[in-house]
């Protein structure tokens, strides 16, 4: 009897879930934007620990949606957390996370709303935008998240090193990579069997888009139909980016002294003279600024080998709202206002008023809104009286003039995986350039192939 | 068993002999014991150097994390206040301990009931049921993770305005009773004698009287044993986290640890604070450490008694 | 056996004979019986159907389906499983996850054995050195995947400033892709304290006078061991090499945190991508809920198979004191 009576109460729960787990995913996403708001406690899920610049932003942002507010959160962006608090039926009001990684697989699977209307509505200037971020949002003609930051990669080295060696940054920063060869050899320094100096870190897998770009391929079609991974521009590219690593004594030597080395800290590879040149992000110069002010840093765009010109990868976050978000009019306006020139500019402002105070020199700021770009490098921006420093900060603006960007794909994860990995077996030999490459073809094709059919299964 | 059927009793006239063998396999002994110790001082210390270099590194500064000194060059216990402050952890550690609390006593009890019931009953397909308890032991939580999820959220339990915040799922499951508990309880009950339970049977005692009366304090080391077990893997517990709780308010350690590691950590924002991480690797350990110094002799007593024979 | 234990049905002793009239309250004390153990096991079974045999019949009706965990799954037949066959990850995060099984479950085995036997012979400080062993395990997973690139690491880490006093130049443990599982096998032997404590709970099972005789036999230690200890212990040898095998199959956490929580983009050592990670990866990254169900499901038979063959081969070689 009790049998029975398990059997009966788990059968219910069965037809219970089987529904539910049918009727999901099927409202649409027909929010109202603008107008008066209502109190309520919006969830946010990937945006944490703001620095000065966020904290600002928030503060104004939270006030405009008063008598609404934002609930603040630990942590990043975590998928597995969405997709569960989505099928819970609960998803947040608002999410955060780096443009490249989610805005094409979401909003393929209709888990992100539109933001036309939220833009119209709200009033966001789109021509404010740099138009490669904005693109990287841009999926089927409709805009799906709102872009925040900006990256760019810099060739950062060293300065004293490349004198000793008779270098000079035309050597190191990608526009001829005969030279690269050679002066990764002067560069680097190995002792006992072991790596003490990187000549240059090519920093692949994470840079390799640079490197196949500078070499005048891609790794995918502009519309993000085709991939191009295994052409023969991106052969040459890996090729070339793992005889670096090969040069410095292999790669297994690069990675394990790069994740020994004091990245952050007062022991950073420039202030022991541990690195020739490598290529990094921007802000990373915000960094050395604080830790190690007096350093031989030497900063140039990176170039393109083909063209002779400044490139950079557009990368950086954005906000979103997941459809089913309760409260969405809210969450408009919140990102309307975490991105507005004057937000930013407040925040610059008091970054800049901290960084005065420390006797330090104001790197600038790269943001997804190059008006605010412009309005923040004309009040912040001055000579520093360090010709270090203010050379970097004009190759910073520099290479933000010439970004290239990757189209949101229907299966963003799965084709990055793909390249990614095709380099990591590479870097490890398990495999070699041409046959991980083709396989990483293989599998981002497909992955696109079932990404556009999944969406257009799903319309 | 009868333990000495292999050997027969010497006879009278070997007894003297057999004191003399006996001292010196004593004297042998005592060698062999300092020998003994020595090694286990040796293992202990490559045990505990791991740990030890996790708490002397808590208190370095960034740069020095790798030196690999016990002793700090530089003294920096401010990575305590730092990381305190820098999150939640005493909420996290006050989620972690409800939930391990409710989950070590819910799986003690209700596999206790289940083993009870497949040990003092006798029924049709008893064993071959028992069998099917031992297979689940097999099925990868990957398996049913998904479905348990949709179950959970289902019936309302996911979600920080769910009962208990959404924590329910972390620990209602052990309810129904754990394969692996079932199994070792199962084991201990088999050896009880059955004398006594006959005793309290013709004295009138009712099957539930037995069990709650008679059985379960017989049995305390096992369900020590069992608590303490379950105590470490709900301690432990990440993946179950990463899907149900959501908010930061109710994340548990092994949740809030991941997301220390991911902000500073060397990975996607972090800044390679590693001082931090390892301080924070330090406070999260340090409760289930006191718990098992308090219950180690019984746990292992309790081990020793149950006997997890296959 | 010296005592009669209590299996067997409560209130009947084997070998009375049954008076008519007897017969019937039998009957009913049987019927009363069966409700109460089924009363008593209600718990279990109730958990089983629910949250084990209906999730068992969803996933798999999900690996037949394209589930991207946002849309409703779509039919797709066994498409999932021919997929698997064409995944080179497939072949590749299977070999990885039973090279290191290989390597972890045998040789924790033995390092957890031989810490029981030390503890055993123990008088004093026992509870310290119980601590000791055990406190490892009492560190989250999440911890030790840290610890792992902190003292793996190629350049600074403890392990190779070790290796070199002895002049040798250690691998990179945490790049190369071939040295990151005997790493990854050496950090797991760190955390062996819960199997050791369970075999010298084994230990303290053996009759003592099963020692002295032996010893007064002559035996040396090392026969004492093989001919008495070994085969006493065997039972609980075997039920721990079965769970530990069964959880390195599915070894995750640490070769998690250390490798793959990082960016999408980040390096990500290949050696140690084991089959529960791919599948993690790619339910929630890859959108793939449906492909990963199948891998699931594969992964379940693989144990089904492999305890089948260890628990074939355990007949003959465990001993059990029970038997006859």
């Amino acid at each position: 009897m009790r049998n029975r009576k398990t059997t009966l109460i788990g059968a219910v729960a069965m037809g219970i879930l089987l529904l539910g787990a049918c009727a999901q995913g099927t409202d649409g996403g027909d929010a109202e934007f603008g107008g008066d708001l209502e109190a309520a406690e919006l969830t946010l899920m990937g945006f944490s620990d703001p620095d000065e610049i966020g904290q600002t932003r928030w503060d104004i942002a939270d006030a405009a949606i008063y008598p609404a507010h934002v609930r603040p959160s630990e942590g990043g962006f975590d998928i597995q957390a969405f997709l569960a608090a989505n099928s819970a039926g609960n998803p947040p009001d608002l999410i955060y996370f780096n443009r490249g990684d989610f805005i094409g697989t979401l909003a393929s699977l209709g888990a992100i709303m539109p933001l036309d209307a939220c833009i119209a509505a709200e009033g966001i200037n789109l021509d404010d935008f740099n138009q490669a971020a904005l693109a990287q949002v841009t999926f089927n003609e409709q805009i799906f998240g709102v872009p925040e930051f900006n990256q760019v990669q810099l060739t950062m080295a060293n300065g004293d090193l490349l004198a000793a060696a008779g270098l000079t940054l035309n050597d190191v920063n990608g526009s001829d990579w005969e030279r690269m060869t050679v002066a990764n050899e002067a560069l680097h320094v190995v002792e006992g069997g072991r790596l003490a100096v990187i000549g240059i870190d090519s920093r692949i897998p994470e840079h390799f888009p640079l490197w196949v770009v500078s070499n005048g391929g891609q790794l995918v079609s502009d519309d993000g139909r085709t991939a191009m991974i295994d052409t023969p521009e991106v052969l040459e590219a890996l090729e070339f980016a793992l005889s670096l690593m090969d040069g410095n004594n292999g790669f297994a030597d690069v990675m394990s002294l790069r994740d020994a080395a004091d990245f952050w800290g007062e022991g950073n590879q420039f202030a022991t003279n541990a690195m020739g040149a490598f290529t990094m992000e921007q802000w990373y110069m915000n960094v050395l600024m604080g830790a190690t002010p007096d350093i031989p840093l030497a900063v140039s765009p990176f170039m393109s080998r083909q063209t002779g010109q400044p490139i950079a990868f557009s990368t950086g976050s954005s906000w979103a709202i997941p459809v089913g978000a309760e409260n969405p009019a809210a969450a408009c306006r919140f990102i309307a206002n975490m991105v507005e020139v004057d937000s930013w500019m407040a925040a610059a402002q008091v970054r800049a008023d901290r960084i005065a105070g420390e006797g330090g020199v104001f790197t600038g700021l790269l943001t997804a809104n190059t008006t605010a770009d412009r309005a923040i490098r004309d009040a912040f921006i001055v000579p520093s009286g360090s010709a270090v420093w203010d050379s970097a900060i004009a190759a910073m603006y520099t290479a933000a003039d010439h970004h290239f960007f990757m189209p949101p794909l229907p299966a963003d994860q799965e084709f990055r995986q793909a390249w990614v990995d095709s380099v990591n077996r590479v870097l490890q030999g398990t495999m070699t350039a041409r046959d991980s490459l083709a396989q990483g073809q293989a599998e981002a094709q497909r992955a696109l192939d079932e990404g556009w059919a999944r969406m257009e299964d799903r319309d | 068993m009868s333990a000495t059927t292999t050997h027969d009793t010497p006879p009278a006239s070997t007894k003297l002999s057999r004191r003399a063998k006996l001292r010196s396999i004593r004297q042998r002994l005592t060698w062999r014991q300092a020998f003994n110790y020595l090694m286990l001082l040796a293992c202990s210390a490559i045990f505990i150097y791991p740990f030890i270099w996790l708490v002397s590194a808590s208190f370095k500064p960034r740069g020095q994390v790798f030196d690999n000194r016990l002793i700090p060059d530089t003294f920096q216990p401010e990575n305590y206040l730092t990381v305190w402050q820098a999150a939640p952890i005493g909420r996290w550690l006050f989620n972690s301990i409800l939930i391990t609390a409710l989950a070590a006593i819910s799986v003690t009890i209700s596999s206790g009931l289940v083993a009870w019931g497949f040990t003092y009953f006798q029924f049709k397909w008893r064993d071959r049921i028992f069998g099917i308890v031992l297979a689940t032991m097999m099925l990868p939580g990957v398996v049913t993770m998904i479905p348990q999820f949709l179950i959970w959220s289902g019936i309302g339990m996911v979600g920080h305005r769910a009962p208990m915040s959404g924590m329910m799922p972390m620990w209602a499951g052990n309810l129904f009773g754990s394969a692996f508990y079932i199994f070792m309880l199962r084991q201990f009950f088999r050896r009880l004698p059955r004398d006594t339970f006959e005793a309290a049977r013709i004295d009138g005692a009712g099957n539930w009287r037995i069990f709650w009366k008679i059985a379960f304090p017989l049995a305390r080391p096992a369900f020590i044993v069992t608590l303490l077990f379950e105590a470490n893997a709900a301690w432990n517990e990440l993946q179950r986290a990463l899907i149900y709780l959501q908010d930061s308010s109710t994340w548990t350690v092994p949740r809030g640890l991941a997301s220390i590691v991911a902000r500073f950590g060397a990975g996607g924002g972090g800044e390679a604070n590693w001082e931090l991480v390892v301080t924070a690797a330090v406070i999260t350990t340090l409760p289930l450490i006191i718990l098992f110094f308090i219950g180690q002799k019984q746990f292992v007593d309790g081990i020793a008694t149950t006997g997890a024979k296959g | 056996m010296s005592v009669s234990t209590i299996e067997g049905v409560p209130g009947v002793s084997p070998g009375t004979p049954v008076s008519p009239e007897k017969r019937r309250l039998r009957l009913t004390t049987k019927r009363r019986n069966l409700i109460a153990a089924m009363l008593f096991i209600s718990p279990w079974l109730f958990g089983f159907l629910v949250f084990t045999v209906w999730p068992m019949i969803y996933s798999f009706y999900l690996s037949l389906t394209n589930f991207d965990n946002i849309n409703a799954p779509r039919f797709v037949g066994l498409e999932n499983y021919q997929r698997m066959m064409e995944d080179p990850r497939i072949p590749r995060t299977l070999s990885n996850t039973f090279q290191f099984a290989i390597m972890s479950v045998p040789l924790s085995l033995i390092v957890a054995l031989l810490l029981a036997l030390l503890l055993h012979k123990a008088t004093m400080g026992t509870g310290f050195f119980r601590t000791t062993f055990f406190l490892p395990r009492m560190t989250p997973p999440v911890a030790v995947g840290v610890l792992f690139l902190l003292l793996f690491n190629g350049h600074q880490g403890l392990i190779n400033q070790l290796l070199g006093l002895f002049g040798v130049n250690g691998p990179n443990w945490t790049v190369d892709p071939f040295w990151v599982r005997p790493g990854l096998v050496l950090m797991s032997l760190w955390t062996v304290g819960g199997t050791s404590l369970i075999l010298l709970a084994a230990l303290k099972d053996v009759p003592k006078e099963l020692y002295e005789s032996a010893r007064v036999d002559g035996a040396g230690a090392l026969r004492q061991f093989w001919s008495v200890t070994l085969p006493l212990i065997s039972p609980q040898i075997f039920f721990v090499f079965i769970v530990n095998t069964i959880g390195a199959l599915q070894t995750f956490s640490e070769a998690y945190t250390a490798f793959f929580g990082g960016g999408a983009d980040a390096f990500r050592n290949e050696g140690a991508l084991f089959y529960s990670i791919h599948l993690f990866e790619m339910a929630f990254r890859n959108f793939r809920m449906g492909y990963a169900s199948a891998m699931a499901w594969v992964l379940f038979v693989i144990i089904m198979i492999i305890t089948g063959i260890q628990w074939a081969v355990s007949k003959r070689m465990v001993f059990y004191s029970g038997d006859s």
